[in-house]
C-alpha cells in the first residue's frame, strides 16, 4: 500500500478504533491536542460504554442537553427512523444490551431479543435536547463515528489544514486535490478486497455484520422493531458528501433497499447480501472485481 | 416528489426487477452442476436465484444486451440492460440509462443500479490502493474484548 496523504500522518487510538489523519505537512502539537480533545468531548457526551457519559442519565429517564452537533445527529436519526419504518433507531441500545453487547462487553445474552422502545410521545429529540419519560439506552453508533470524523475534518480546516484525510478505522473523509483509491474489504476474507473505489472530496463509510460477532451468530446490526440481528445483508459501503450521512446510510442499507434512501439522500453505495450478490449504484460500475 | 416525476422510476423499477429475476432463473436452470463443495470464501446459498423445476435451455457464455422502453408522461423512454453469462450463470448485469428528457435523466440516473451475482475477492497485496475500508477495521474495542474472552475461555 502506498502511504498517500503526504508527509504528515497522525495515528492514534480513540473510541475503540485506530485513527489516521493525513495532512501534507505534519500537524503541530497544538492541533493534535485540539483533535484529541474534540474526540474526547464527543465520547464523553455520547458513549454507551461509559457510565459517566452525558446520555447515560437517560437510563433512568429524564432529559439531556447536547452540544451543537446533537441537532444534526437527531435530525438524521429522525429521518432514517421514518424511512426505515422504525427499524433504525437511536433507542436500539436496549436491544443490543439484551443480546449481550453491553457497556461491560459481557457478550452474554440476557434472553430473547427485545424490540427497542418506540420513538413515540414518551421520547423526543428536539434540536439539542433529548427527553425521555421512560428509561432508555441511547446508541448513536450508526452515525456518531461518522459525525466525529466530520467534526475532526472541520477542525482541521479551521486550523489551516484544508487538505486532509481523516480515517477512523475505515470510515473516512477526504478533502484535497489528490483523490484516494480505497479497497473495499471482502466481508468474509479480510485480507482481500471485492473492489476499489475512488474517494475524492467525499466521505466513505462501511458497515458489516461479519466481523463484530459473538455467541450464536449474534452481531451488532439490529432491526430496532424486533431487536433481532439483520442477516440478509452482510456488508455495505456508502459514499456521500459527509461522513455522518455516509455512516448512517451504511447501516440503513441493512434495513431497507437503496431506493428508499435515494428518495431523500444523494449517495453512492455497494450492498453485499448474505448470498454473495452485490448491488451497487451505476456510478460505481467497474468498481467491483 | 410529485406524481409526474415519480412515475418513470416506478415503471423502471418494475421492468428492472422482472428482467433480473427472469435472467437469474434462466442462469440457474442452465447450470448443470452447481459446483458441489465450492467452498469459496464467499460461500452461502444463492437462494433467491435458485428456481426449482426443469428449465432446460442452454445459454452460451457471452455478453447480451437489450433495450427496454416504457411510457412516461414526458413520452417514451428507454433503458439498456447488458448481461454477462459465464458457465451458464449470470456473472454481471449492467443497466444503462438512456433518458431523453431532463426529468427522466434525473431519476434514471439516481435509481438505476447494477447487480453482481457473486462478489469476487482479490488479495489486497495485489492491489495498489491507499486505504482499506471494511468492517474488520471498525471496532478495535470490540475485537479486543472478544479476544480477551477467547483467551479467558481457553484457560
Amino acid at each position: 500500500m502506498n502511504p498517500a496523504g503526504g508527509a504528515g500522518r497522525f495515528s492514534f487510538e480513540a473510541i475503540g478504533t485506530g485513527w489516521h489523519i493525513d495532512t501534507p505537512a505534519e500537524l503541530p502539537t497544538e492541533v493534535r491536542a485540539v483533535v484529541l480533545n474534540l474526540i474526547d468531548e464527543y465520547d464523553a457526551v455520547y458513549s454507551r460504554f461509559r457510565p459517566d457519559s452525558r446520555i447515560a442519565v437517560l437510563a433512568g429517564g429524564g432529559s439531556v442537553d447536547l452540544p451543537a452537533s446533537g441537532e444534526a445527529l437527531g435530525g438524521l436519526y429522525r429521518t432514517l427512523h421514518r424511512l426505515t419504518g422504525g427499524a433504525m433507531s437511536p433507542l436500539v441500545g436496549r436491544s443490543l444490551e439484551q443480546l449481550g453487547y453491553d457497556a461491560g462487553y459481557s457478550f452474554v445474552p440476557l434472553g430473547t431479543a427485545v424490540p427497542a422502545a418506540g420513538w413515540d410521545d414518551t421520547f423526543e429529540w428536539i434540536r439539542t435536547t433529548i427527553r425521555s419519560e421512560q428509561p432508555v439506552t441511547l446508541d448513536v453508533g450508526a452515525a456518531g463515528k461518522g459525525q466525529l470524523v466530520d467534526l475532526v475534518s472541520a477542525a482541521l480546516l479551521e486550523a489551516g489544514y484544508p487538505e486532509h484525510t481523516v480515517d477512523a478505522g475505515g470510515d473516512m473523509a477526504h478533502r484535497g486535490s489528490s483523490p484516494l483509491r480505497i479497497a473495499l474489504e471482502h466481508p468474509y476474507t479480510p485480507e482481500s478486497a471485492i473492489g476499489v473505489v475512488t474517494l475524492d472530496n467525499r466521505a466513505l463509510c462501511a458497515s458489516g455484520s461479519n466481523r463484530r460477532r459473538w455467541a450464536d451468530g449474534l452481531h451488532h446490526v439490529l432491526d430496532a422493531t424486533t431487536g433481532q440481528c439483520v442477516d440478509t445483508v452482510v456488508a455495505t459501503w456508502v459514499l456521500a458528501a459527509d461522513a455522518m450521512v455516509a455512516d448512517a446510510l451504511a447501516t440503513a442499507l441493512f434495513l431497507v433497499p437503496p431506493e428508499v434512501l435515494l428518495a431523500e439522500f444523494d449517495f453512492d453505495y455497494v450492498r453485499v447480501q448474505s448470498d454473495g450478490r452485490a448491488q451497487f449504484s451505476t456510478s460505481l460500475a467497474g468498481a467491483l472485481f | 416528489m410529485t406524481h409526474t416525476v415519480k412515475m418513470p422510476y416506478q415503471r423502471w423499477a418494475l421492468t428492472g426487477i422482472a428482467a433480473l429475476s427472469l435472467l437469474g432463473s434462466a442462469g440457474c436452470a442452465a447450470s448443470p452442476t452447481p459446483a458441489p463443495g465450492n467452498g469459496g470464501a464467499a460461500g452461502g446459498d444463492a437462494a433467491d436465484t435458485a428456481v426449482p423445476g426443469g428449465g432446460s435451455g442452454d445459454y452460451a457464455n457471452g455478453t447480451y444486451s437489450a433495450t427496454g422502453s416504457y411510457q412516461t408522461p414526458g413520452g417514451e423512454e428507454s433503458i439498456g440492460v447488458t448481461v454477462t453469462l459465464e458457465s451458464g450463470a449470470v456473472a454481471d448485469v449492467q443497466t444503462e440509462p438512456m433518458p431523453s428528457n431532463g426529468t427522466t435523466e434525473l431519476y434514471q440516473g439516481k435509481f438505476s443500479s447494477g447487480i453482481k451475482e457473486q462478489i469476487v475477492g482479490t488479495p489486497l497485496d495485489e492491489l495498489s490502493v491507499d486505504k482499506v475500508s471494511g468492517s474488520s477495521l471498525t471496532s478495535g474495542g470490540f475485537s479486543n474484548a472478544i479476544e480477551q474472552i477467547k483467551s479467558e475461555a481457553a484457560q
